[in-house]
């Protein structure tokens, strides 16, 4: 029983990972309709960079998470402006192209800059743990797993509370209607990018000092994320971050119980049932469009 | 869209056809990279056509490609190991493509009847992901992630996969241009364009669906195995890489999706330009393509086929609208 | 003097097929116009092209004397022109109050937005009571309600509806009716799509009537009323 406690808390912490990047995936793609294939990608350069920080200058990479957002929002506003705005109107391939394009450019990029070894980030505190009860847990997990919540909530404050973030919703309801209420469609669209690469950045750094990575660890990442955003359902925060940690669980227990190889294909076995017989997720809205 | 230009293709398209067909006597084959370069190019014609099919006629836009690809690949590498079928087979090849037809059929129909949109493609891309962790797993059959040797020993020259990729290509482009001028084709506009009001037309969206789907599985089957017949050596990583799934998809966009011609240019280029990067830049051809991509889309979202229609071209040219003309 | 709005000479294209040829009309300060016409007529398209959703690909819109053909459709509201689509656009996974705060979206109606917020309930006190309920449970006039609400919001200079009264009880279509008069009064100018017809013209100083993308006929709502011609064609009445 201890065991698969250990296994459950095991699944929590990491699947919070893959939720903070869902949540970015999710925000995305409700107002671009777009599947930001390359979140993985921008997850890792936030784990690089977070290393680099912390093994050029010994500053605690905890510290990153505070230093990446804004970086991340800035990059996120210049990628949109730059690139994706361009390209809205052509459509969704071209977008989802242009994502893939982006991601194999970034992934390579990285490699040929910092190699394709694996890196992974230790300091003094990674090996430590607490013990609760018979169950061991990893001191940096839990601090992630934290931040990730951290996360969830400030997102969530910000489309709940914020007047550009009910713009938001309502962008994703229906655009056309917004944008007659004077709603920019580029701006929103401009805001929910921003958010979605800055919480990719933060899903970087929880990488960075939970486990190893490598420059092309990024793109299973994003598929895993988009299993995540598939369960949790489009338009819900809560519900991202929830699947997120979902997946995490299934990984986990498949993990212990199967052979490894096979857990995966649980995942995305999953994945293909929840969208043919729940495709707005567990708390989504929006049906098979 | 005012497609064949036929005066074009008769005085173009035929003295080319037959320069493709003579071209292999003209060099060495062996030595001469071209050959292989065309026979890569004549695959990725016919699997971008597949795609093209299934997407820009039938509107399905699948990331699941390569799942196709990969069936074939090993449907080919399982039956010549275990001796049913020889070298260069042709019932191999067909024994693929009918593989991954009925993969398409089977997965196509659950699919299909409950996904639109994102989520289809969404669905394609779980499928093909699942079936590399399938083959991965599939122990002495697939030969597990290590994947299958074939005997090399067989090798004896490049010309046949030179003429067997390219007949594939034309046959792809033959069934795609007497399907679309067939009543299906017309049914397939319909459905593209308003799926409800096809079928409330009496349109059984649904078979034409998977008709488009599993042709295209078809075609993409037996690339796979002409594939695997000259790799010799197929594992899941390989074959079952998302780039078959996404390069198919590339190049139909880049060459004009929904245009018999467009995958065909498309592929040429995108493949000129991947094997250039590969010569020129070979540490960094994969960042010179993804940049190659990018500017693509950036520039030519539309493909080359709609340079010199009117007012359809690059948005960066138009004024940003997510409002079109059309309602 | 200059007009307001001021539609001239516009031909609008979805596509390849023409929806409005060579129509003209204007809308005066504070005034009610009205746009009456069969289905299919080209009446919610030049609503459209007004609130820039659609360009005109001949002919001019010009607002306050100056064009906004080549305005995007969410810089018009912070222009002052509030556009109520058909089937009112409302959205209904959020709040009634959400919905309203979002109508006050444009910069200029932020200071005074519990102003327009009190004013909004003075006109529609059903909405005050229903301010935390999902837009789309309510009921159709109450939906017609809170559209009309968040498009005042924005203290719009014209308010342009577009079929405020389909699918309507009769005595919602009156009380609304008498909620356009009262924001006309106050000084909101209104531009009105409508097909029923007979309600509008009495509220309308001016009606302008197309037919499959033409303008027809247009005069004073009262002389329309009144027109043996138009009475029969649309009011199907004899003399």
């Amino acid at each position: 029983m201890a065991a698969f406690l250990q296994i459950l808390v095991n699944g929590v912490l990491f699947g919070s990972m893959y939720g903070v990047a869902a949540i970015g995936l999710s925000l995305i793609f409700g107002t671009m309709q777009i599947i930001f294939i390359a979140q993985g990608a921008m997850m890792i350069l936030a784990a690089y960079i977070t290393y680099w920080i912390f093994t050029l200058t010994s500053v605690d990479p905890f510290f990153c998470f505070v230093l990446i957002i804004p970086i991340f929002l800035g990059i996120g506003w210049i990628f949109y402006a730059g690139l994706f705005s361009r390209v809205a109107a052509a459509g969704k391939n071209p977008s989802l192209l242009l994502a893939f394009g982006l991601m194999i450019l970034l992934e390579n990029l990285m490699s040929l800059a910092w190699t394709a070894n694996t890196r992974a980030v230790t300091t003094s505190y990674t090996g430590m743990g607490l013990a609760v009860g018979n169950i061991q847990i990893s001191f940096t997990r839990a601090v992630v797993f934290l931040i990730s919540l951290l996360a969830t909530g400030l997102v969530f404050f910000f489309m709940k509370k914020t007047l550009w973030g009910k713009a938001v919703r309502a962008a994703s309801e229906n655009i056309k209607a917004a944008a007659l209420l004077g709603i920019s469609p580029r701006r929103v669209s401009g805001i929910t990018f921003s958010i979605g690469i800055a919480l990719a950045g933060i899903a970087g750094v929880a990488t960075a000092t939970t486990y190893p990575f490598d420059p092309y660890f990024g793109f299973v990442f994003s598929l895993k994320a988009l299993i995540a955003v598939a369960f949790g359902g489009i338009g819900s925060v809560g519900g991202a971050m929830f699947g997120g940690i979902l997946l995490g669980v299934i990984e986990s227990v498949s993990a212990y119980t199967i052979s490894g190889g096979w857990a995966d294909a649980i995942s995305y076995g999953a994945f293909l049932l929840v969208l043919m017989f729940r495709p707005q997720g567990i708390f989504g809205r929006s049906a098979a469009s | 869209m005012g497609e064949h230009n036929w005066k074009a293709i008769c005085w173009g398209g035929f003295p080319l056809l037959g320069f493709l067909l003579v071209f292999p006597f003209l060099v060495d084959s062996e030595e001469s990279y071209l050959v292989y370069f065309l026979f890569l190019t004549f695959i990725y014609v016919s699997m971008a056509q597949g795609w093209n099919l299934v997407a820009g006629y039938a509107g399905q836009a699948s990331l699941g490609q390569h799942a196709f690809f990969g069936v074939g690949a090993y449907v080919t590498a399982i039956a010549w190991k275990a001796e049913w079928i020889g070298y260069l087979d042709p019932v191999g090849m067909l024994l693929s493509g009918l593989g991954a037809a009925v993969l398409a059929i089977l997965i196509g129909i659950p699919l299909l009847a409950k996904l639109r949109g994102d989520y289809f493609a969404l669905g394609t891309l779980g499928l093909g992901e699942i079936l590399r962790v399938v083959f991965t797993q599939g122990g002495s059959l697939t030969g597990g992630p290590v994947g299958l040797m074939l005997p090399s020993s067989a090798y004896e020259s490049m010309a046949p996969y030179y003429y067997i990729a390219l007949a594939i290509a034309l046959v792809t482009l033959l069934v795609l241009f007497l399907l679309l001028r067939s009543s299906v084709g017309l049914a397939f506009v319909a459905i593209r364009e308003d799926e409800e009001a096809a079928g409330a037309n009496g349109i059984f969206v649904l078979k034409y669906k998977i008709l488009a789907f599993s042709v295209g599985a078809f075609f993409t089957g037996m690339c796979g195995s002409i594939f695997a017949y000259y790799l010799f050596h197929i594992h899941p990583s390989g074959v079952f890489s998302l780039n078959w799934a996404l390069l198919p998809v590339l190049m139909t966009i880049l060459g004009g999706i929904g245009t018999l011609m467009g995958p065909i240019i498309g592929a040429f280029v995108m493949s000129a330009v991947f094997e250039m990067a590969n010569t020129w830049l070979p540490d960094i051809h994969p960042i010179f393509s993804g940049a190659f991509i990018i500017l693509v889309m950036l520039f030519l979202p539309k493909g080359i086929m709609s340079l010199g229609s009117k007012g359809d071209q690059s948005p960066i040219l138009r004024r940003l609208l997510p409002f079109k003309r059309a309602v | 003097m200059k007009h307001l709005l001021e539609v001239s000479s516009v031909d609008i294209f979805y596509g390849d097929a023409q929806a409005v040829w060579d129509v003209s009309f204007c809308v005066d300060r504070e005034q009610i116009v009205a746009l009456v016409g069969a289905n299919g007529a080209g009446k919610s398209t030049l609503l459209d092209a007004i609130s820039c959703i659609v360009r005109p690909s001949r002919g001019e819109v010009l607002f306050q004397g100056k064009s906004i053909n080549h305005v995007r459709p969410e810089e018009v509201a912070a222009l002052g022109i509030s556009h109520v689509p058909e089937g009112r656009g409302l959205f209904s996974r959020m709040t009634v109050l959400e919905n309203l705060e979002l109508g006050g979206f444009p910069v200029r109606a932020r200071p005074s937005f519990e102003e327009s917020l009190a004013r909004v309930f003075d006109l529609f006190p059903v909405l005050k009571n229903r301010i935390h309920q999902r837009a789309g449970s309510l009921s159709g006039g109450e939906q017609q309600m809170l559209a009309i609400a968040r498009a005042v919001m924005a203290k719009p200079v014209v308010l342009m509806l577009d079929e405020p009264s389909l699918g309507l009880a009769p005595v919602i279509v009156k009380l609304m009716f008498e909620i356009i008069q009262d924001l006309n009064r106050e000084g909101v100018t209104v531009l009105l799509v409508e097909q029923n017809v007979h309600r509008t013209l009495e509220i309308a100083d001016h009606a302008y009537v197309l037919k499959t993308g033409r303008m027809e006929l247009s005069g004073k709502g009262s002389d329309l009323l009144r027109n043996p011609e138009f009475k029969q064609a649309y009011l199907g009445m004899k003399g």
